[in-house]
């Protein structure tokens, strides 16, 4: 597989640990490199070299953060730090919203988004658009693989200029009440098995509420129901396989009305 | 109906990475909760001081967050990636300092810390109790040597300064350890070299 003044496959073998674990450098690490786009072989060889490392890092032990760790982090993210202690208590209000009416995503903000070169003055919706539009389209969490292939997560993270959707299975959208106010949001897991998340705020109410799905032929299939608290609920559930493809998802009362409504055309 | 429950920390991880990307307060604290020992206990073995640990792990939370809308199943576990996430950050910062980041006194207490029963790791499954025990089966120089490179990110040449020994034998020993720990968690290609 090997040009004469190339990396040999017995040579490459003699470095495809260190080349799996990231601390092969220079000429070594540039003719392994070399070598690995061109022979299946060895590439598999260091792919499970990678993802033994990975397993490695797994052998550590787990420990107990510092005290406020868990709030660290959440400020760190602009997110609220008070947990509910069950999808039917009431999210404590986001700092910074002034005390008024919470909107789901309304005082999330990306670290940075202060700084220079973010964009100023935007809306809750267009934040949450943008957000999405990134999401989806503009960074991508990629590995900066040694060679085209390997796959596994090892060998870090890069900045990479697209993703495609086929690559991320995680996907949100935004739920808009029938006056197109953003009132929650729905996360789709589409792997196996399919899941999907809803949190809702619907400013107030008590009442049961029921999660519809709608597939390409506009059917709308229940799949589960929950209880509003003070407009609040949250629920989750794998969703149905045999609704097939969908399009949107929904939340309707015991009446039949619609409450809000997502497109996932939006993905 | 198979509703699995409203609580976040019902929900599976890829879930609480889905809520934790798209900014929901209650899935990112669920999140957060699940992986903070396992993301600071990789954290804290690499760079050996609390702080650092701690710096370390809150960007790898925001990585996390940053990033979940493109993290891709088929190519591990979330726990997989959270790890890698952690790793990679750790390995930087101390290559940033230019430090060797290994206290010669505290590789063994690592190593004997891998090699535990499994209630005391970070995961523990099957694969990670194959992959245990073949740490533990190998001989000490190559656990070292496979210790330093996969878990401190020294280079083979680190490696043979911290050991006294020529640079080719700590290829070697570096070589030898991961190709057996490759042999335990991937039995099936067990002697295709």
């Amino acid at each position: 597989m090997s040009e004469p003044n190339d990396m040999t496959c017995a040579e490459l073998a003699d470095v495809a640990a260190e080349l799996a674990l990231g601390v092969l450098t220079g000429r070594e690490r540039a003719m392994a490199v070399v070598h690995l786009d061109k022979c299946d072989a060895c590439r598999e060889a260091v792919r499970q070299l990678m993802t033994t490392g990975e397993q490695l890092l797994e052998l550590l032990p787990a420990a107990e953060p510092p005290a406020g760790f868990e709030t660290r982090v959440l400020d760190r993210l602009g997110l609220p730090g008070q947990s509910r202690p069950d999808a039917h208590s009431r999210p404590a209000s986001p700092r910074g919203n002034g005390g008024g009416p919470r909107r789901p995503g309304g005082d999330r903000v990306r670290p940075g988004a202060g700084q220079p070169g973010a964009p100023p003055g935007r809306s809750d919706g267009a934040r949450q658009a943008g957000r999405l539009r990134r999401a989806l389209a503009a960074v991508a969490v990629g590995v900066a693989v040694v060679a085209a292939g390997l796959g596994g997560w090892r060998i870090g993270i890069a900045a990479s200029p697209s993703a495609s959707p086929a690559a991320a299975p995680l996907t949100s959208v935004t739920l808009q009440s029938a006056t197109h106010q953003e009132v929650g949001s729905i996360f789709l897991y589409s792997g196996t098995p399919r899941w999907l998340y809803m949190s809702v705020d619907l400013a107030s109410g008590q009442e049961l509420v029921r999660c519809q799905v709608v597939g390409t032929d506009g059917k709308a299939t229940t799949i589960g129901a929950f209880r509003l608290d003070d407009g609040y609920g949250a629920w989750g559930s794998p969703a149905p396989s045999n609704v097939g493809t969908l399009v949107g998802a929904r939340l309707v009362d015991t009446n039949g009305t619609v409450l809000a409504t997502a497109s996932f055309h939006d993905w | 109906m198979g509703t699995v429950g409203t609580s976040g920390e019902r929900l599976p991880d890829e879930a609480l990475l889905a809520g934790l990307g798209a900014g929901d307060a209650e899935l990112a604290v669920a999140f957060v909760r699940r992986f903070q020992r396992i993301v600071f206990g990789v954290a804290l073995a690499v760079t050996s001081d609390p702080g650092t640990a701690e710096d370390v792990a809150q960007q790898a939370f925001e990585q996390a967050w940053r990033h979940a809308s493109v993290y891709d199943s088929r190519r591990g576990s979330v726990r997989a990636w959270m790890t890698t996430i952690t790793h990679n950050l750790a390995i930087d910062l101390i290559r940033a300092r230019s430090a060797l980041p290994m206290d010669p006194d505290q590789l063994p207490v690592l190593l004997a810390a891998m090699t535990d029963s499994p209630e005391r790791m970070a995961v523990a499954n099957d694969s990670a109790e194959g992959l245990r025990q073949a740490l533990a089966g190998l001989p000490l120089q190559q656990a070292r040597a496979v210790a330093m490179s996969g878990i401190y990110g020294m280079t083979a040449r680190q490696v043979a300064d911290a050991e006294g020994i020529p640079l080719g034998t700590a290829k070697t020993r570096i070589r030898d350890g991961m190709q057996k720990l490759r042999a335990a968690f991937h039995p099936e290609e067990a002697g295709d070299e």
